[in-house]
Parts: C-alpha cells; structure tokens; sequence
C-alpha cells in the first residue's frame, strides 16, 4: 500500500532566477540552503514520488475555460514559463498514480480536470528543480489549483482535495513512498500597486498555523485577510492548506523564512510531519 | 464593457509570440477579433494598465502585458501607484 511519508510547503519565486543576485548574499544562501535541506530530507524519507501542488499564474489556461483543480494522469512537461536556467523539459511523472487519484476522486464527489500530457508552469517546476530532480529515480504527480484567476478555488474546498488525495494515495496498490509538495510564495503582491511590499505578521501566522497543523487557523485565513494582509499573489497559500490536509495536518517545523522585498515575497520554507 | 474580453486579449498577448507580432504589426486589425468597445481598444492600445486593472483585470496580466512590450518596470510602478510616469 502506498504512503505519504511527509510533506513540505515552499516558494517557487521566478524572480530567483531572473536575479538571482538581488537580495543580498546571506538571504539568497538562506533560500538555497532551505530547498537543499528540503531535498535532502526527501532523500532520508526515502520517498519515490512527489504530488506537488501548484497554481496557474494565466500561463495555463487562458478566459476561454478556467479549471478550478487539475492533475496530471500521463506524460508532463514545463516549465511552459521557460526561466532563464530552467528550460521546458519532460517531467519524470507516475502516471498511474494520478489517475488513481482521480478516478477516486470522480467516485466521491471531486471532479477533477485531468492533463493527460500536462503542461505545467514554474509553480511546479521550480521545487521539482531544487527538490525532485537531485534524488534520482524520483517521479512526479502535479495539482494545479485556483489560486492565481478568479474565480479562485475555496480554502475550504483546497483543505478538501487533500484529504482526497491521501484517501486515495492510501488505497492506491503500490509501494510508493509520497511526498506532498505545497508551492506558494506567502505574502506577495503580483502587478498592482503595492508589488514589492512583503508582510512578515502575515507570514509567520501562515507558517505557525501550518507548523502547529491548525487546521481552523488555515481555513480562517479569507480571501479578504489574504488580499489586504498578504497580497494577490498570497492567495497561493490554498496549496499549503491542500498539503496539510493530505498529510493529515499534523504540524511541522519551519525549515527557513526570509522577507525578500527585492524578490517581492515573503519566501517560507516549512515540513509537514505525516499524521501517523 | 467586459474585463473578460480585456483579459482575454492580454493573455493572449503573453502566451503566444505570434499574437505579439501580430499586435505590433497591425494593432487594430489584431484586436478587430475581439469583443471590444472603441474605449477598451484605446486602454489597450495606449498601454493603459492603471485604467485595464481599475476594470477588474488581474494585475498579472497588466503586468506581463507591460513587459513583453519592452517597457520598464520603474514606469509600471509609477502608473500603478497613479504618479507620473
């Protein structure tokens, strides 16, 4: 029987890679270091495959048809967004285990949207680079939920998903050793007049709800405490809920967190302990 | 007036590199596919992001839109912030 054996949350901030040299030295090292120690506990866990939840930035889907939640059942490849050091490429991807998922899901009320050869963006990309891809052999399932279009998919019904997923990660028949990956910046404001303005109080009441596994703490945080406390782009914190969710909220530790205005987020770094 | 037209078309613009050559070549003929009215036209034409995100456009779009025109980020900042540009 499959297993989730833990869980991280983490930014995927492209401006890293468009400059990377903007934040001084020792903040930068901070942020490299976190996703290194992320990678390498993946390692001690002995995990073989990453469900990594992610968030479209209207790169994916355009107004045409705007999916509220999306996995991966086949091949993948991104990022679509290619960055400057990390080119659009194949996506090691387990296949059967995203279709297991959502075909759980349709037999209990989750209709999910299924990328059958998924493209995805830097959202999933980013903590594939720094996380996935140094252990070798490892495969990849991607979410992406509504986090970054409107209408966005509700903190309630992300917290949801989650538990779906570990239902379903339960009763899939394999071995697998599962990490779940929620990819989100905290506090960050993406094109409107406010971009560069960073709030650590918001941060560090995302991070503490996270790491004490406080599952009403999570849900109360609305999308109009979000918007004016954390930002437009903070609305990526549904990938958090959804990973805690699916390694049953059962708190954690913050690995590293830094407020780099001139990476325009709040980069936090948390893992998830996996409810026993 | 629809903000879905208006992000219909810069999404357009920052996910295909055919539709920016297309928008720079011949701007009103690209932009005649589109449900537009003749002032929603002249936001666009007029890079009026200020004006685009007042009307419930996502900023990430005005953003994009803003740099894949090779315009600088000092200035967004100014007309998001309504000071001079």
């Amino acid at each position: 029987m499959a297993e989730i054996v833990g869980g991280f949350v983490v930014p995927h901030n492209p401006i890293m890679f468009y400059e990377p040299d903007a934040p001084s030295a020792a903040q930068k090292q901070v942020v490299l270091d976190a996703y290194a120690a992320t990678a390498a506990r993946i390692a001690e866990l002995k995990a073989d495959t990453a469900i990594i939840i992610g968030c479209d930035h209207y790169i994916l889907y355009g107004t045409e048809c705007l999916p509220r939640y999306v996995i991966s059942t086949g091949e993948m490849d991104g990022p679509v967004d290619q960055l400057p050091g990390l080119k659009r490429a194949p996506i090691a991807c387990h296949a059967e285990l995203g279709t297991h998922i959502c075909r759980e899901g349709f037999e209990s009320g989750f209709d999910w949207t299924v990328g059958r050869a998924m493209a995805v963006d830097h959202s999933v990309a980013i903590p594939h680079h720094y996380m996935v891809k140094p252990n070798a052999g490892m495969k990849s399932v991607a979410v992406m939920l509504a986090c970054g279009v409107d209408p966005y998919l509700p903190m309630k019904r992300a917290w949801e998903l989650g538990e779906q997923i570990a239902a379903a990660v339960k009763s899939f028949p394999g071995n697998e050793r599962v990490v779940v990956i929620g990819s989100g910046g905290i506090s960050h404001h993406v094109g409107d007049e406010r971009m560069g303005e960073v709030n650590p109080d918001f941060d560090g009441r995302v991070l503490a709800a996270i790491t004490s596994g406080d599952k009403q703490a999570m849900l109360g945080f609305t999308d109009d405490i979000i918007l004016s406390e954390g930002g437009n782009g903070a609305m990526e914190i549904r990938t958090f809920a959804c990973a805690m969710a699916a390694v049953g909220a059962a708190g954690g530790k913050v690995v590293a967190y830094e407020p780099i205005t001139e990476w325009v987020t709040g980069m936090g770094f948390a893992e998830l302990k996996a409810a026993a | 007036m629809s903000r879905n037209s208006l992000e219909k078309v810069l999404y357009d613009l920052s996910t295909s590199g055919a539709n920016k050559k297309a928008f720079s070549a011949e701007p009103e003929k690209f932009l005649s596919r589109y449900q537009l009215t003749e002032e929603e036209r002249a936001l666009i034409t007029g890079y009026k992001v200020r004006e685009i995100a007042d009307r419930g456009v996502n900023t990430m779009l005005t953003w994009g839109f803003w740099l894949q025109s090779g315009r600088a980020q000092r200035d967004y900042m100014k007309i998001m912030k309504r000071e001079e540009a």
